[in-house]
């Protein structure tokens, strides 16, 4: 079963607003009407972690945001790329040093592409989601190759085993 | 007595564009109580608008208050800071503000439109009145040079003109968009699949309307004329160019989209005034004054009433700036309205208030 084959053929994305001014977010509305259409590259703006594979976040992370992004991100199934849509999602942008706010998602969660722009253009976020396509194929084929264990396993002196439990206790002193 | 089950909604939800937590108690499928929870997005602007930038700069940052309304953000600033240098704005200016607000009414209206229609499960609705909106973000792209976040708006003034092939660009794209408006006004009245999710559900009455304090097209649903535009005279002439105000009687879903669409008919009326009248004055007036007094200003953005107070010391820096956003306004009736529905019509309704949680926020 070629599932890589198709998941390259059909991205489903995850669309999260950490704390932005909705500008980005109406781009990436603007992203799924007739005249940008990514459904043409097989993407679906899902609302579930579960089924999707591109993660795309706008906005700096505020306080009460962050524990939500991070949950989010961890129930994503493997692989997953990672997407910081906007100035503010990249580096804070205009919020940066303001007192909720945490600066850049890239604190958080590990970021594979950033798309730069406030707000970033219908155009800049294909761009991205594109790019985010070639990551999402090297991270693929990265877990499916069948990686050989080099090192030996750890043996400690102190580890404790059946055997040692089996042991005659030995006289504290002769 | 059924049973009763808690069911929430968000913070991330496929039909919220904003993180957003609605808690129904339900019974039976019905809502009988709504917590709601919106103070996701709080960044602390006006801390910082009070301390880390100058007055002059506070326009852009509030501009990122929010992206859907941000020229009212903008604007609502801007003659904000007039009032506390005590400068008079020229009549151009006036009048191209009012164009930039009015054409961000379009495009806003239609978003909320499109995200009611793909909330009813109304897909292709949804990919049409995007398509239909396209042509808004293109010319709000020409006369303000970003599709988003347009800081047009100054203190004093407006940053741009308005070239004449943008003007003569403006009317002919309207009056390809009128018979488009045609088409929705129609779907969206007579469509009786869509009826079925649009008609009664939501409904608030005009005397709850009036205790729970409502603005914007969700009061006007109801039956109360409410409109900024049609209060204040001294800031921005909205009569002058031909306003109108529009309200519906029954105050559900289907009531919020009709106004909607009806007062885009008024938004396209007063775009082609303003282009035909245009006053031939400068752009912008200078001043070196810094902001001194208090002062307080009312605008109507596409989701109600937007209020602005400042406080300058005779500094660069502000003292107090506060943001009463019009979503703050609502959420006590969005809250009263879910009450009485099907737990299924809950993301409609939701779409069809059009909540803004990034300007109630901050």
């Amino acid at each position: 079963m070629k599932l890589a084959s198709y998941r390259k053929k059909s991205p489903w994305i995850l669309h999260y607003n950490a704390g932005g001014c909705n500008g980005c977010d109406i781009e990436i509305l603007a992203c799924l009407s007739p005249k940008y259409d990514i459904e043409r590259f097989g993407m679906i703006n899902t609302g579930n972690p579960k089924q999707s594979d591109i993660l795309l976040v706008t906005g700096p992370v505020t306080k009460r945001n962050r524990e939500r992004l991070v949950e989010i991100y961890a129930q994503m199934p493997e692989p997953k790329v990672v997407i910081a849509c906007g100035a503010c999602a990249s580096t804070g942008g205009v919020f940066r040093g303001m007192y909720n706010c945490e600066g850049g998602i890239d604190q958080y969660i590990p970021v594979d592409v950033y798309v730069c722009g406030c707000g970033t253009r219908p155009e800049q976020i294909i761009d991205g989601v594109v790019q985010a396509l070639a990551i999402l194929e090297t991270k693929t084929k990265e877990l499916e190759e069948s990686v050989r264990l080099k090192k030996e396993a750890v043996k400690e002196k102190q580890q404790l085993n059946r055997r040692n439990i089996a042991d005659e206790i030995k006289p504290a002193f002769t | 007595m059924a049973k009763q089950y808690e069911i929430p909604i968000g913070a991330q939800h496929i039909s919220l564009l904003e993180p957003l937590h609605f808690k129904f108690t339900t019974e039976n499928e019905k809502i009988v109580k709504t917590d709601a929870n919106v103070y996701y997005v709080h960044r602390g602007i006006e801390q910082a608008c009070c301390s880390k930038f100058k007055f002059r700069q506070v326009s852009f940052v509030v501009g990122r208050v929010c992206g859907l309304c941000s020229i009212s953000h903008t604007t609502a600033y801007s003659q904000v800071a007039e009032k506390l240098v005590k400068i008079e704005v020229p009549k151009r200016a006036k009048y191209l503000r009012m164009l930039v607000i009015e054409l961000d009414r379009i495009h806003s209206h239609l978003l909320c439109l499109s995200h009611v229609a793909e909330n009813s499960g109304f897909e292709a609705l949804f990919m049409k009145t995007m398509q239909y909106r396209e042509f808004s973000m293109e010319l709000l792209e020409a006369v303000c040079g970003n599709r988003i976040q347009y800081d047009f708006s100054i203190v004093g003034g407006v940053a741009r003109d308005l070239k004449p092939q943008v003007a003569q660009s403006i009317i002919e794209r309207l009056k390809k968009f009128v018979p488009q408006l045609d088409e929705l006004m129609d779907i969206y009245k007579n469509n009786w699949t869509l009826s079925l999710k649009n008609k009664g559900a939501g409904a608030i009455t005009k005397e709850d309307a009036m205790r729970l304090n409502v603005v914007g097209p969700f009061a006007r649903a109801a039956g109360l004329a409410v409109d900024v535009r049609n209060e204040t005279e001294d800031l921005l002439p909205w009569k002058e160019v031909g306003y109108e105000m529009i309200t519906e009687t029954s105050g559900d879903v289907y009531a919020r989209n009709i106004v909607r669409l009806r007062e885009l008919y008024v938004s396209i009326r007063i775009i082609e005034n303003i282009i035909n009248g245009l006053p031939e004055t400068p752009l912008i007036t200078e001043t070196k004054a810094f902001p001194d007094g208090e002062a307080t200003v009312r605008l109507e953005a596409p989701r109600g009433e937007l209020f602005y107070y400042a406080k300058g010391n005779k500094t660069q820096v502000l003292e107090r700036l506060k943001i009463k956003a019009p979503t703050f306004s609502n959420v006590a009736a969005m809250a009263e309205a879910f009450t009485g529905n099907e737990y299924g019509s809950v993301p409609a309704i939701i779409a069809s208030y059009d909540p803004c949680l990034s300007c109630t926020a901050r």
